[in-house]
């Protein structure tokens, strides 16, 4: 679409936000800017979502494979719109939850390396979804 | 669901409080107050059997048809009559209609505290800088009092039971069934945590009534930062006195961005105000437990909103923008609390 979505979710954000919600009180003043606020956030996260998810997934793909889990077929990657990498990205996540709990309980230094990578994995992950208006 | 009308509630009250003559209703309008339940803010006038015209100023909150916190109507107003008159200000509660055919839900009606404000955003402004502190000792303060506060002394038999072994694991329980109930997808930090919560949970030094939301943003302050009501207790219930300190500590309320808790003053600082307040020790290891089983109970929160979209049931804006706004630092501050937000070395 042209012009570009987040450019345009951002403008409408702003216009909602300085223009609009001035004229509006009380319940509808507080639905407009959270309207306007989700629009930033759309604004924001549009163009890297599919990278994100992408990158994510092949990360999750190797901490289980690391963790000798089976695994879907690969071509499930192939379709890459954004509720498709969703859904593999949640089954992926599904997998590493089992992982992550079987690897804290398993001894010796291997399991700590890979214990210390899930961890890594959630931080990355955390930090590449960071809200911008989030308290923190 | 659609706005409750004039029309309405006049009919609806006329109906229900005979001895009330001539009544009208004016002003009637909701509030952006809270994502769990509607409020309205409305004036009632009446004569009364003495003939004398009465204007009262009310409080009106329905339950709507799907909601991000499981409560309702009944539990809210039994938790108002409890704590009032125990030394913690709270608006008095006037009527309750359980039965959600008249208005299109449960409803309680409570006199309005008007000329007050509530919003967690305002103590962010610069003119409000100076009195921080005080309102910082305002809430905690009175966060500790009402730990202090004998249970004895209260009517809790509209919350569940509770012992000081058993509160830490009955309400980790509570809320990861919440959690499952309204899944919307895996949860790897979260599940982490529930597994940490498990394998330890702390006894309350004593029993509590826990207001279970009590942050900035759920209480009324006049001009001056001086608090004049404690709101939205509609998760209250029998615990242990941390889980308020706790909740008021996560990151998700830092209003103002920084380390400063609900936005008001720095992690120490508001554990010392309560304590004070309290009379109570707060153990860290104990502390750090409830911290973070905020994490998972706020996630479950958060959760449960998306689920309401993701379900159908509702399609409220606070929902879906509390859930894309917090999820992400709730996730952030479980992390921290885990020691997994910065890099360790082996």
């Amino acid at each position: 679409m042209k012009p570009d979505v987040s450019l345009a979710a951002a403008e409408l954000a702003r216009r909602l936000r300085e223009e609009l919600q001035p004229e509006l009180t009380g319940f509808r003043a507080n639905t407009a800017g959270m309207g306007a606020a989700m629009l930033d956030m759309i604004a924001d996260a549009w163009d890297g979502a599919a990278a994100r998810l992408v990158a994510e997934n092949r990360a999750l793909r190797a901490l289980l494979q690391r963790g000798g889990d089976a695994l879907a077929p690969e071509a499930a990657e192939e379709d890459l719109r954004i509720s498709a990498l969703t859904a593999a990205n949640d089954r992926l996540r599904g997998q590493l939850i089992a992982l992550h709990a079987r690897i804290e309980q398993a001894e010796g230094p291997a399991a700590r390396d890979l214990e210390r990578a899930i961890w890594a994995f959630l931080r990355a992950s955390v930090a590449a979804r960071q809200i911008r208006s989030a308290n923190f | 669901m659609a706005d409750i009308t004039t029309d309405q509630l006049t009919a609806y009250l006329a109906a229900r409080m005979p001895t009330w003559h001539d009544l009208a209703i004016e002003g009637l309008s909701r509030l952006p107050m809270g994502a769990s339940r509607e409020t309205y803010r409305f004036d009632l006038i009446h004569t009364d059997a003495a003939g004398t015209r009465q204007r009262l100023q009310l409080i009106l909150r329905r339950d709507p048809p799907a909601s991000n916190v499981d409560s309702d109507r009944a539990h809210e107003f039994a938790a108002y009559r409890a704590i009032y008159g125990h030394g913690i200000p709270v608006p008095r509660m006037l009527l309750l209609e359980e039965d959600p055919a008249p208005l299109g839900g449960a409803i309680s009606l409570a006199e309005d505290l008007r000329g007050f404000h509530n919003s967690e955003y305002l103590f962010q402004q610069p003119a409000w800088a100076p009195l921080l502190p005080h309102v910082a000792r305002q809430m905690w303060g009175t966060m500790g009092r009402l730990a202090a506060v004998p249970v004895e002394r209260l009517d809790l038999s509209f919350t569940r039971p509770a012992t000081r072994e058993g509160t830490a694991a009955a309400e980790l329980a509570y809320w990861v069934a919440s959690l499952d109930r309204h899944d919307i997808g895996p949860e790897p930090i979260i599940r982490a945590a529930i597994r940490r919560l498990e394998r330890w949970q702390p006894v309350a030094a004593k029993l509590a009534l826990v207001h279970g939301d009590f942050r900035a943003g759920n209480f009324l302050y006049d001009d001056a930062g001086n608090l004049q009501a404690v709101l939205d207790w509609e998760m209250a219930h029998c615990g242990d006195p941390l889980e308020d300190l706790a909740w008021s500590l996560t990151r998700s309320f830092c209003f103002g961005k920084d380390a400063r808790r609900s936005g008001l003053a720095p992690h120490a600082e508001a554990v010392r105000l309560w304590e004070a307040a309290s009379g109570l020790e707060a153990d860290p290891q104990a502390l750090w437990w409830w911290e973070l089983f905020t994490c998972v109970k706020a996630q479950a929160i958060w959760n449960a909103a998306a689920h309401v979209w993701a379900s159908g049931a509702g399609r409220e804006v606070i929902h879906a923008y509390a859930a894309w706004w917090l999820r992400n630092t709730q996730d952030k501050a479980a992390l921290e609390l885990m020691g997994q937000l910065t890099e360790t070395l082996p």
